[in-house]
């Protein structure tokens, strides 16, 4: 992102995209709501005849409907891998209960004298269902369907994080890289789509009943139609896949710089960081978009590619301060010094590997790296002052936000809060020049790309030097958000694409010209 | 025609709802079950059409068990009048009435010419109401529809649960009038629940008086009257006991404590014999005059006392007897 253009301009220019995210967008919703339709309504009308599943198959349902959507999505993956199938999976989960319970109630609301006349005078069971029941539940089964159209517009936003596409490539990678045009591109097309779908079920709903029978032949068809939209964009591909996060799409260290400087042309889908390396390990991805001291390199067995060609800066982590917290507490900035120099990439990895493999407690895993290193005090429970440090949603956040409340704690009469698990960079930034945080751990090449967004001229002369990056960075914070960057950690957390070591090894890749060659010819 | 044998039924509670029932109702012939709420009459009823299944006993309709007999069959062949009439919101009055013409897949052009001349003998505007939704009509015009919904297949049986029961009183006595006309109705055989004595005593052939789940007595309404089997049954009458007995005897019935006047004046009204005493003394009393009654075999003349006089020996008589009198 050069410089941030207008809304309107970046709409413009990212119409083929947009308009491939708000079709699988459309596409998702709708085979989720098919499917849930066609299964929800049986059920619903099952369970008015076997009162006794009723109370069961709610009670599963609404347990289903209370599961944090993001959550859902995580648990589909070990059994349906990445991609659209666990999403329209989820999706279709969250759907059922409005569906199951408004056919319900729908059918059990109807006149028991209109259903005991039916029943009087003749009719099968069949054409009680199809002659009274289903016409008179109609309006409220609509209205099921109408909340159930809604929920998926939403939830479907979060698709994007399992590698199933639609408007949350945009929200989220626009959260990551810091454009508001991105997200506002992701979450206006997504608010005007549940707005217009419910407002046409509404209209559906208020029909008088004759009229409904005509245009509910319609609806299958249309649902079918709608869903179809997902497989739209599908079309073209290649040999491998690559999985990248929402905020490596869109940055020109990442995905952008991959086409330009190597010309690399790779089907790719977007996935969230949290599983995108086992997506790697369990073979559903290919490529990835790793970052060197990520704990799960180690544990999935996988080969970074050397970037021949220089497009990954240097992202050495330092703390970055708010000047004002520095100049209030003095003692702050020697504290958090101590950890300067002092962890390595393969210190790093190790860290990550204990935290995101071997699942041991952050807090735990930053006190015996300490103690190891003679660096642990016992905490003074000092009350000069409240810091509160930040970190980033990554692995290496929870562990470098843990060891400056022990230095912090240990060293100083302060006492030290960690706010973790903030989204991404926007969010950790913006909390910091608010004054939400006092600190956060950062990288040199975020700092150069994603907030400063230099210009491309800038970056040319800079990228190859770490130094350069740093004092550059240093420097600009400085002067336009009196923020300061204390000395670097010590290790390089930068961008690589990574492979299954077999496999790179079977296909002889070892760098990414070797994957843009191999592309070329398969 | 229809036949009940020892039929008993009980609810989940456990409590019987119906108890070794047993009737049988002719070709042709009204019955109504009579009995406060709670009484087994609806759930009887209900059992004949199969909407309830009887824990033990047979029911026959036509001379077959009813449960060898296909049960959709068996309900297209019985017209069902509830008294919350049932109408279905989301058909027409036209639709409605088609109902089970069309479960019997009759053609289109036949189940519009059967409505139509339904709704003429049931005075439903064929112009005004055959499009229009239930919901549209007056209380009164519902329980026609369902009537003409019940007869639109011409069955030979009917089943009526409280059919004028949640109608006004001047509404339903009109309607009850209309129905009574109707000749629709002349050949049916009709089960009809009730718990108005008057209308059991209007519109049945034989009232069958039921109480917790027993039959107390089944007989003619004057069999009833002057003859009860216990004293629930003459206790149950005991209120409106002067009027039902004035309506329950025909004059043919105190024929013979009537004298044989020579008719008076030419003009005075004439009643028939099939008249019922009610009918008499109402003619009496506002005229305040004498009237004439065309017996079988010769014109007489009455007056007010001569009927009393009459009503009473009649009375005197037949309870005497010590059982039922068949009166026909």
């Amino acid at each position: 992102m050069e410089d941030q253009p207008g809304f309107p301009e970046f709409v413009q220019q990212q119409a083929g995209k947009l308009l491939e995210q708000t079709l699988q967008h459309i596409g998702l919703t709708f085979i989720s709501l098919l499917i849930a339709v066609v299964i929800g309504v049986p059920l619903g009308i099952l369970i008015t005849r076997r009162k006794k599943l009723a109370g069961i198959v709610l009670g599963i349902a609404g347990v289903l409907q209370t599961i944090p959507s993001i959550a859902l999505l995580g648990f589909m993956i070990p059994l349906l891998g990445i991609g659209a199938k666990p999403a329209i999976m989820a999706l279709f989960l969250y759907a059922l209960l409005p569906i199951i319970r408004n056919t319900y109630t729908g059918i059990l609301q109807v006149d028991p004298v209109v259903v005991d006349a039916a029943t009087g005078m003749g009719m099968s069971k069949r054409q009680l269902l199809y002659r009274v029941q289903l016409p008179l539940a109609m309006p409220v089964l609509l209205a099921g369907i109408r909340t159930a159209t809604v929920i998926n517009v939403g939830v479907a936003t979060l698709a994007a994080y399992i590698a199933a596409g639609g408007l949350g490539e945009f929200i989220f990678g626009g959260i990551a890289l810091n454009n508001t045009n991105m997200i506002l591109a992701g979450a206006i097309p997504a608010a005007l789509l549940a707005i217009i779908f419910d407002w046409t079920v509404a209209r559906l709903q208020k029909l008088r009943t004759r009229k409904v029978k005509k245009s509910l032949y319609l609806l299958p068809f249309l649902l079918v139609v709608l869903s179809s939209f997902y497989l739209l964009p599908a079309a073209y591909g290649s040999s491998l896949v690559a999985g990248f996060t929402p905020e490596f799409m869109g940055r020109k260290d990442g995905n952008l710089g991959l086409k330009q400087v190597y010309g690399l042309n790779i089907r790719t889908v977007v996935i969230s960081d949290m599983i995108m390396y086992k997506a790697a390990y369990e073979k559903t991805l290919d490529v990835i978009s790793g970052s060197t001291t990520d704990g799960r390199v180690r544990a999935f067995d996988l080969q970074a590619l050397t970037d021949d060609k220089h497009i990954f800066p240097p992202y050495y982590a330092a703390p970055i301060v708010r000047q004002e917290t520095l100049d209030k507490y003095p003692e702050l900035a020697p504290a958090l010094n101590k950890l300067s120099g002092i962890i390595n990439d393969s210190i790093m990895t190790e860290l990550n590997y204990r935290v995101d493999h071997l699942k041991q407690d952050p807090a735990i895993v930053a006190s015996n790296f300490l103690k190891a290193k003679g660096l642990l005090q016992t905490a003074k429970h000092g009350n000069k002052g409240t810091i509160v440090i930040g970190a980033k949603i990554f692995g290496d956040g929870y562990i470098l936000a843990n060891m400056y409340k022990l230095l912090v704690n240990g060293y100083t009469e302060l006492e030290a809060i960690t706010k973790t698990g903030l989204g991404g960079t926007k969010i950790c930034f913006d909390a910091l020049t608010n004054g939400q945080i006092d600190l956060y751990p950062e990288y040199s090449g975020t700092g150069l790309l994603v907030i400063l967004q230099a210009d491309k001229s800038v970056v040319d002369t800079l990228i190859s030097d770490n130094q350069k990056v740093y004092d550059y960075v240093s420097r600009e914070f400085m002067q336009r958000y009196h923020i300061k960057w204390l000395p670097p950690i010590g290790f390089n957390n930068t961008y690589a694409l990574m492979m299954r070591r077999q496999q790179a090894a079977d296909l002889h890749i070892n760098s990414i010209s070797d994957l843009k060659e191999y592309l070329l010819h398969h | 025609m229809i036949k009940l044998e020892h039929v008993n039924k009980s609810f989940h509670n456990g409590k019987p709802a119906v108890r070794d029932v047993s009737f049988e109702v002719n070709k042709g012939e009204t019955l109504v079950l009579l009995g406060t709420s709670g009484s087994g009459k609806t759930t009887t009823l209900r059992m004949i059409n199969r909407l309830i299944a009887p824990d033990s006993g047979q029911i026959l309709v036509n001379g077959a068990p009813i449960n060898t007999q296909q049960i959709e069959a068996l309900r297209r062949n019985i017209g069902y009048v509830l008294q919350d009439n049932g109408l279905f919101p989301h058909y027409t009055v036209a639709e409605n009435i088609g109902i089970v013409p069309t479960l019997l897949k009759w053609d289109k052009k036949r189940i519009e010419e059967r409505t139509h001349s339904l709704m003429e003998k049931l005075r439903l505007s064929v112009a005004d109401h055959y499009d229009v939704y239930p919901q549209q009509l007056s209380g009164g015009q519902q329980q026609r529809v369902g009537l003409a919904r019940a007869l639109a297949a011409d069955p030979s049986i009917l089943l009526m649960d409280e059919p004028f029961g949640a109608l006004d009183p001047v509404t339903r006595a009109s309607v009850r009038k209309e129905f009574r006309s109707l000749d629709e109705i002349r050949n049916k055989t009709v089960i009809m629940v009730t718990h108005d004595v008057p209308e059991a005593f209007e519109l049945g052939n034989r009232i069958c008086l039921m109480d917790k789940g027993v039959i107390q007595q089944t007989g003619t309404p004057a069999e009833l009257l002057f003859n009860p089997a216990n004293d629930f049954v003459s206790s149950f009458f005991h209120e409106q006991r002067f009027w039902l007995e004035l309506n329950a005897l025909r004059l043919t019935d105190i024929r013979p404590w009537l004298g044989n006047t020579a008719p008076g004046e030419n003009h005075a009204p004439v009643l028939k014999g099939e008249n019922t005493c009610w009918d008499a003394l109402e003619q009496l009393t506002t005229l305040s005059a004498p009237v004439n009654i065309s017996f079988d075999d010769k014109l007489v003349r009455i007056d007010t006392s001569e009927l009393m006089h009459a009503f009473t020996q009649h009375k005197q008589t037949v309870s005497g007897h010590g059982r039922s009198t068949r009166l026909s």
